[in-house]
């Protein structure tokens, strides 16, 4: 049901993002990036993000494996979103700005929050204890997402080359039809996010799954092993 | 006394060889990671920090900044025509003060125009900023393109006289 819903979402994205929606006076076409762009980056930065934040803070607490899976879940989908968004962004740089990239606040924070995020998978496959590893993984799950303060608040805090929110919540700078595409592009991604969460968990737990029960034939196997030896040793 | 109690069921380590490759792993991937967020984080602190100066305050601060390279932003409020040497030359300005800039490189973004706020890279020399590096900025705010709209060049508005004012 949801992948029907996402693929429809998708559908009804492109037509709108490249077809009805009209172009912008100033940027002409370039504007219909902006419907795969922002949406991208809510997604995979705040939600994506904030789901491995919120799984990595129930972790720490008790341990729960199910929070630490779906915050390494949440995580690997959050990070191909975040490398569209930046892949986007400097697709929508060169005809705008007239350059891919800048090391301006708004680029820096994110590719930052993009790393951060990147590296939380490594820690996350890391040759360690796995308790010790979630944990580590854990805490830099949150110290992640809390970079996504900056990322938001860079264009505020300081000069950017990046333009401001154009979503004000009073009034947004933006027309009809087009805001419209945004919306459609967020619900759309939502969709493909919360699906592919789904089954990016459920491959997850089903692999702990097998490594708990493949730990736990094995401890059988042995004492097997033992009690066999031990019988044979006491009949002889 | 059993046959299996003579068995050695101590724990044993994994091989020597074994483990070394892991810790080596386990240091390139956390060392690689490290450099990368270490030279994002230089950028940041140095580029991203302080972007660009506004014009009223790259004037302000002429002297200081000679012999520098930095961003200056202003909004585009004239321009001419390209020199022999095909610089671009315009004029910029921002909190009531304004400059001459003179840019060789790459042509800037097509937004490019009177009225729209640019981010210079380059030096003084003398009174004119050189700039080497010219990026557009957009504002937030999204139009639709109005196929009625009616589209006019301002050099064929009866009256107007280019600004010519920068040498």
């Amino acid at each position: 049901m949801l992948g029907v819903l996402s693929a429809v979402g998708v559908a009804a994205l492109l037509l709108f993002g490249l077809i009805l929606s009209p172009p912008d006076v100033a940027q002409a076409d370039s504007v219909r990036l902006f419907y795969i762009h922002v949406p991208s980056a809510i997604v995979g930065l705040y939600l994506a993000f904030g789901v491995t934040c919120l799984g990595s803070i129930i972790h720490l607490r008790n341990g729960s494996v199910f929070w630490d899976l779906l915050a390494g879940a949440a995580a690997e989908i959050g990070v191909v979103f975040a490398g569209f968004t930046l892949v986007t962004g400097m697709l929508w740089g060169r005809p705008t700005w007239g350059v891919y990239w800048q090391w301006d606040p708004r680029l820096t924070s994110t590719s930052l929050s993009f790393l951060l995020f990147l590296g939380y998978l490594a820690v996350r496959r890391l040759d360690l204890d796995p308790a010790v590893r979630s944990k580590r993984a854990a805490i830099l799950g949150i110290i992640g997402f809390l970079n996504l303060i900056i990322v938001r608040q860079s264009v505020q805090w300081w000069r950017s080359l990046h333009q401001g929110s154009t979503l004000n919540p009073v009034d947004a700078q933006i027309d009809g039809l087009m805001l419209f595409s945004f919306f459609l592009g967020l619900i759309a991604l939502t969709s493909v996010f919360f699906w592919l969460l789904l089954h990016r968990f459920r491959v997850a737990w089903m692999e702990h799954q097998i490594e708990a029960a493949s730990v736990t034939t094995a401890l059988a196997a042995r004492r097997s092993e033992a009690a066999d030896y031990d019988g044979l040793a006491g009949n002889t | 006394m059993t046959e299996s109690q003579d068995l050695d069921l101590t724990p044993r380590d994994a091989d020597d060889v074994s483990v070394g490759r892991k810790r080596l792993r386990n240091w390139l991937i956390m060392g690689t990671f490290t450099a990368v967020i270490g030279f994002v984080l230089f950028q940041a602190l140095t580029s991203a920090a302080q972007f660009y100066y506004n014009v009223d305050e790259a004037v302000a601060r002429r002297g200081e900044l000679e012999d520098s390279t930095f961003r200056i932003q202003g909004t585009v409020t004239s321009e001419q025509a390209p020199d022999a040497n095909g610089a671009l030359i315009f004029t910029i300005a921002y909190g009531g003060v304004d400059t001459a800039v003179r840019h060789v490189g790459a042509e800037p973004s097509d937004l490019f125009e009177i009225g729209i706020p640019v981010v210079s890279e380059g030096h003084w020399e003398g009174d004119v900023f050189q700039s080497r590096q010219l990026l557009v900025k957009h504002s937030e705010s999204y139009e639709a393109e109005n196929p009625d709209r009616v589209e006019y060049d301002l050099d064929d508005t009866p009256g107007y006289v280019p600004d010519n004012t920068v040498e």
